[in-house]
């Protein structure tokens, strides 16, 4: 158990520069997630924590100890790698066991430990077995086994559910979140799923192009994302963005229609509103938009349209019925809608009001 | 068909030495020189008995197996940590070298090879011949291992360093044993090349320390040559990598199915 910290990280593979310079305290106990599209840097952090990459320039702590020129064996750290990486020639007890004898933990702990984890992670008839006789679940469970029984330092996850297929990845990531508030350890999670940051994480770090976007609580990402890229990673269907030029506490759409959305800057913004932010406005009110595609999920229902040339989703009551070709009469819920700069993209801090 | 026509012509091309050499050593001296040659014949062991009566062919082959033992040891040695090495750190460079070694013909360092030794006066000794017929197996092990160290994926290696392991141990709990089959097919390999390795042998070695395939060439042209003789100590001397040659074949198969269910 311990906290991580990373001073002044950067990055290069020959003349590629990954992480241009990155400051991040993880505390002891915290469950953090590293979210961001594909290629962002989030396996190389995680790899240099591990050990795995060596460090180009600045620091890293585990605990209160400067760790750069440790091996991946002396961090004490353990990790469950995207294709589990379990031994092909060792059952599921020896994979569970290597990890100890090699820090020659006495064979009767070793015993009640990787009891203790099958018991913990169900998977006790398979000790005998060998990884190719187990299902793609199974061998995630052993390789969270692998790391659990080692009781390590900082656990380390990267992408382990991408493998599994989306029933199982939902099961799993409940599973891990309930392991992670009874071991009390800190955890390091790398996704490219924001909804598994969402669901898991004390904190979530987005990432893009190896800088840090926003780092946060989920509901104050999703609540208060710092800029245009965070809002639209992060919820599902994505924010909807629109240019919009602000005038007396409206919004004016470039087609000349406006959202009255209580804004006190004036000037030109993007204007982004979730997709279940959007209601229907009581008669007259609002903005009439063409539907141009219903997709019903039950629980509510997604409605296309565009704005200009701009496509939108809004997401409403399942009741709603809307039908292609409808105009439905739009409004933003109070205080749900974000404006961020044109240019650099960054959240306006008058954006949301009351 | 023709697939078939093929490999009938390959085996006979194969087979046929192999077939005439046996054959000739079960043949008496008259049978083995009549022209045109007889196939059938009544077989006899006066080769075999006259050559374990006239020839020290068991201290020829205790050399023979002291050399290609260790000399296997030796490229084993060596040849299974510069594998890992080359293969972890990615470099193509040591398998270049050592391939280059083996393109050059040997004629080359003959002479240069013999000289280092008479300098060294190790001429005639076992060390001298070990050595020499490790530049033979070291190659051949890392020529083998290299692409099946490679074929691990690194993610499993990761772990192991992760777990606690350092190179050697990771090369020694992880690695090797997911290569086994490989290293079974470099042991052999070694063994049967340096076993079979004849120029430098020939050369390096005197009475004491002469291997078989140099013993059985005396055979040839003292004053007559005694076919019958040569043909039997040809037999025998092929027999132990012929046996082992089978035994790779049954590990080749086994290490395709390994490969394909890699956990
Ligand atoms: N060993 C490497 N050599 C060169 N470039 C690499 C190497 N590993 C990763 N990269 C590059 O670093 C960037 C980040 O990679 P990675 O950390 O794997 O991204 P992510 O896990 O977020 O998808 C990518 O552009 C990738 O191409
Ligand atoms: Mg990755």
């Amino acid at each position: 158990m311990a906290s991580v910290r990373m001073q002044g990280l950067k990055k290069r593979f020959g003349a590629i520069e990954v992480i241009p310079c990155l400051d991040l305290e993880i505390l002891d106990h915290e469950f953090v997630v590293f979210v961001g599209p594909s290629g962002c840097g989030k396996s190389t952090l995680l790899r240099i924590i591990a050990g795995l990459e060596p460090i180009t320039e600045g620091d890293l702590y585990i605990g209160n100890q400067r760790v750069n020129d440790l091996t991946p064996a002396e961090r004490d750290i353990a990790m469950v790698f995207q294709d589990y990486a379990l031994y092909p020639h060792m059952t599921v007890y020896q994979n569970m066991a290597f990890g100890l004898q090699m820090r020659h933990t006495p064979a009767a702990e070793i015993d009640a430990r990787v009891q203790n984890a099958a018991r913990l992670l169900d998977i006790g008839p398979l000790l005998k077995r060998r990884p190719r006789a187990l299902s793609g679940g199974q061998r995630q469970r052993v390789a969270m086994g692998r790391a659990i029984v080692r009781d390590p330092k900082v656990f380390l996850f990267d992408e382990p559910l991408s493998n599994l297929d989306a029933q199982l990845r939902g099961q799993v990531r409940s599973e891990i979140k309930a392991l992670s508030q009874r071991l009390k350890t800190t955890m390091v999670f790398v996704t490219h799923d924001q909804v598994e940051a969402m669901t898991m994480a004390d904190r979530i770090v987005v990432l893009r192009g190896g800088v840090i976007q926003q780092v946060g609580a989920p509901e104050e990402i999703y609540g208060r994302p710092a800029n245009r890229f965070v809002a639209g990673f992060i919820g599902s269907p994505s924010m909807n963005f629109l240019p919009v030029t602000l005038l007396k506490g409206a919004a004016h759409l470039l087609d000349g229609r406006k959202l009255n959305i209580g804004a006190t800057l004036e000037g030109q913004a993007v204007l982004g509103i979730r997709p279940e932010h959007f209601v229907p406005a009581p008669d007259g009110s609002g903005m009439p938009v063409e539907v141009t595609l219903v997709e019903p999920l039950g629980s509510d229902t997604l409605v296309h349209f565009l704005v200009g040339d701009i496509k939108c989703i809004a997401r409403v009551a399942p009741d709603t019925k809307p039908l292609v070709g409808e105009r439905l009469p739009l409004a933003v819920a109070s205080g749900k809608a974000y404006l961020f700069d044109p240019d650099s993209g960054a959240a306006l801090p008058a954006g949301i009001l009351p | 068909m023709s697939v078939i026509a093929q490999l009938v012509i390959v085996a006979a091309g194969i087979l046929f030495p192999i077939i005439w050499m046996v054959s000739s050593s079960f043949k008496s001296s008259a049978d083995v020189t009549a022209y045109p040659p007889t196939f059938l014949f009544r077989p006899t062991l006066e080769n075999y008995t006259r050559l374990l009566q006239t020839t020290p062919f068991f201290s020829y082959a205790r050399n023979s197996l002291i050399e290609s033992g260790s000399s296997t040891l030796i490229g084993l040695l060596l040849g299974v940590p510069a594998a890992y090495a080359a293969s972890i750190t990615r470099s193509s460079w040591p398998a270049l070298v050592t391939l280059s070694a083996r393109m050059a013909p040997g004629t080359l360092f003959l002479i240069p090879w013999y000289i280092v030794f008479r300098d060294l006066g190790m001429v005639g000794t076992y060390g001298a011949l070990i050595l020499t017929q490790a530049a033979i197996t070291l190659p051949i092990v890392i020529w083998v291992l290299l692409p099946a160290f490679d074929a691990i994926p690194r993610s499993i290696l990761e772990a192991a360093g992760v777990d606690g392991c350092g190179t050697l141990r990771s090369l020694w709990r992880v690695a090797l044993p997911l290569v086994s089959s490989g290293l079974v097919i470099a042991t052999i390999l070694a063994f049967v090349f340096s076993w079979n390795y004849f120029l430098f042998a020939l050369v390096l070695s005197d009475e004491n320390t002469k291997p078989l395939v140099v013993a059985a060439f005396n055979y040839i042209g003292e004053g007559s040559t005694d076919w019958g003789g040569l043909m039997a100590a040809a037999t025998l001397i092929a027999l132990p990598p012929l046996v082992l040659a089978i035994a790779v074949q049954r590990w080749l198969v086994a290490g395709l199915t390994l490969g394909a269910v890699k956990g």
